[in-house]
């Protein structure tokens, strides 16, 4: 392990990959600021990107715009109460009040040691449980992925919200499907090309990504009329002391610790993510603060900034351990990285860990450094880039429109991709107008392939039955939690229907 | 009566791709002898047509979800969108004729002009340049090939 520790840092430490996440931090910062556009969007815009680089900097670099554009949704959330993504929305909760207080600066502090904090004990206990957790999965049989797989996919589904459960899941299986475009991948049989010899590879996993994310966001934000007028909205509040009391820091640091650790392991359940993290930790917070500090929720607590703040963070490393051990991405930002490391010719699992020690630590390492540079680097020229803020958003838009299908473009200098590309961001926007939700499609198309290959390993040594579901306690566990996980919400609907019909009765 | 709700008419959506897909995977060639296989090429396609049509079935006839309170959206921005994507496809078809530098120039005004902005000095200064920077970062910084074009052999 310390081989592969030390490896791994020397290759962090080149200074390549260091300018690699000072480079992505400060991208990812940008990005994240805008509004509409999250980390799932700026990972995406920068897989063209990385596909020139070699392995270890192409995943340093995403892990770093990752983290930016975590960071940067904080600051517009505080700053102009625009959240850049889904993760930060409980940011501008108590964010926004402290900078209409003229705390901005405070709160931009705040959130910025709180998510270094967050990242870094998030670091620490990945750097333990990955390696423990990789060498238990190098016991994995096909049937275990399979039922993993499985599991990967239905928690994803499960936890996308009131509503949405079955929509996930129909989500999951559009993207289960759109993987079966293409040869197929065990017998070379062609489907579902009609006949056309641009899908004979399939759909590209970049240009489905960019499509679905990049694109379709920009779209949606123009559609919603977003951009109108939001040259005044984008003006930020002016900044002020940056420095935290003695008494503010006792208050908060109790907050962090528990928040970091509750939002690691809230991120390691594939599917749960960063999201989920902050709205639980600051659930968490409010429902034990002292009544005095409960009534300042909303209004600009301290506490209420800082727990979301160190739980997302936290959430997106421990996202990394079921992708970097088990091959399974925990959201759909590390969904595109699964995707990325595919197309290096990397398996992501626990020969990851094995084969490629380099990428594995390098990656682990240069989570850290990416904290550290947030805090260093950005904190203090978050002024400056939020200037960048001002770009008028009828010249930042189409700017953005022409990176996507260009970054699509120079990877296989094909056209066709550009139109299908026009198609599926066109079939996206329609998607999302209907509320389906895109990351559970993005997953079953990454996961598809090995699904599949799995499926039909586990199936071919049982004789065609079932049985391998059960025959193995790994396996027949791992199928439990699923079925679990599965009835659980459903579970939980029926259970609060009843106790609503029951207590007007009661009454 | 079942209202048609935005989920039911998404579910009604799905049901006919899933019945589509599973229509179509009969089509899928089979090897000699792949039938008595447990597996083949046909066999995920058919069940996650399958499982497609009982999730949508499922949707269709679900309680409704509310819907969220969403910020109606106005004809006028919805053909901006589609005209930026029709813009996307015409960049798709001349970027082979017209080349690289030229196309994106086009492209970025016209996107530009279409989102509102009309200062001539703009719509030029952010596009011509940009688009020539870019081309040469390309071509001469990272040896990228893009083929010129079509129109000068013509």
């Amino acid at each position: 392990m310390l081989d592969g520790m030390f490896s791994g840092l020397a290759t962090a430490l080149m200074p390549f990959n260091l300018l690699m996440v000072v480079a992505g931090c400060f991208a990812g910062t940008f990005i994240g600021m805008l509004p509409g556009l999250g980390p799932i969007s700026a990972v995406a815009l920068m897989i063209p990107i990385t596909y020139t680089l070699d392995p270890s900097s192409g995943i340093i670099l995403m892990a770093g715009v990752y983290y930016g554009a975590v960071f940067g949704g904080s600051t517009s959330s505080i700053l102009i109460n625009a959240p850049g993504c889904a993760s930060t929305l409980v940011t501008t909760f108590d964010g926004y009040p402290l900078a209409q207080k003229n705390q901005a600066g405070k709160a931009l502090a705040l959130a910025a040691y709180a998510s270094f904090t967050g990242g870094t004990i998030g670091a620490i206990i990945l750097i333990f449980t990955a390696p423990a957790l990789a060498s238990v999965s190098l016991s994995f049989q096909s049937a275990d992925y399979f039922a993993l797989m499985l599991l990967g996919l239905t928690s994803v589904a499960a936890f996308s919200g009131k509503g949405q459960v079955i929509k996930a899941m129909m989500m999951t299986v559009f993207g289960l499907m759109i993987a079966t475009v293409g040869n197929d991948v065990i017998t070379g049989a062609p489907r579902y090309t009609f006949g056309a010899l641009d899908l004979v590879d399939g759909v590209s996993f970049l240009l489905l990504a960019m499509a679905t994310f990049a694109l379709a966001e920009v779209m949606m934000t123009i559609m919603r009329g977003q951009m109108h007028g939001s040259e005044q909205a984008m003006q930020p509040v002016a900044l002020s002391s940056m420095k935290l009391s003695r008494d503010e820091v006792k208050e908060v640091a109790p907050t962090i610790a528990r928040s970091s650790v509750f939002g690691f392991v809230v991120g390691v359940l594939p599917g749960a993510g960063a999201t989920i993290a902050s709205f639980l930790a600051y659930g968490l917070e409010r429902n034990i603060a002292p009544p005095r500090l409960r009534k300042m929720f909303g209004k600009g607590a301290l506490r209420g900034l800082a727990a979301p703040e160190s739980a997302n963070n936290a959430a997106s490393t421990g996202s990394f351990v079921p992708l970097l051990t088990l091959g399974i991405p925990g959201s759909g930002t590390t969904a595109i990285m699964l995707g990325a490391l595919i197309a290096y010719g990397i398996q992501p699992g626990p020969r990851l860990y094995l084969d490629h020690p380099d990428v594995f630590w390098s990656v682990i390492i240069s989570m850290y450094f990416g904290n550290l540079v947030l805090l260093v680097l950005n904190l203090p020229l978050i002024p400056y880039i939020s200037r960048l803020l001002a770009i008028p958003p009828q010249i930042l838009n189409p700017l953005i429109i022409f990176f996507s299908i260009i970054g699509v473009y120079l990877v296989s200098f094909n056209t066709f991709d550009i139109q299908m590309m026009v198609f599926i961001t066109l079939l996206a926007v329609g998607l999302k107008l209907l509320n389906f939700p895109m990351a559970p499609m993005l997953l079953g198309f990454i996961l598809g392939g090995m699904l599949e290959k799995n499926l039909s390993r586990a199936l071919v040594v049982s004789d065609g039955s079932f049985d391998f579901l059960w025959q193995r306690p790994l396996t027949f566990s791992i199928v439990c939690i699923t079925v679990v996980i599965l009835v659980l919400p459903w579970l939980f609907g029926l259970v609060k229907s009843r106790l609503k019909a029951t207590l007007p009765a009661a009454d | 009566m079942i209202s048609l709700t935005k989920d039911r008419f998404g579910g009604v959506l799905f049901l006919l791709l899933s019945l589509s897909y599973g229509y179509y995977a009969a089509d899928i060639p089979l090897l000699p002898g792949d039938k008595f296989e447990p597996f083949h090429a046909q066999t995920l396609p058919y069940w996650l047509a399958g499982l497609g049509s009982f999730l949508a079935l499922l949707l269709i006839v679900s309680k409704a979800t509310p819907s969220t309170q969403e910020t109606p959206l106005s004809r006028a921005n919805v053909s901006l969108m589609l005209g930026l994507l029709a813009l996307t496809l015409l960049f798709s078809l001349s970027l082979p004729w017209l080349g690289f530098p030229a196309t994106t120039s086009l492209f970025l005004i016209a996107s530009y002009w279409l989102l509102g902005e009309r200062r001539l000095k703009m719509l030029v200064l952010a596009s011509v340049p940009f688009a020539l920077i870019f081309w040469l970062l390309l071509t001469e910084v990272l040896e990228v090939y893009i083929a010129p074009a079509r129109i000068l052999y013509w």
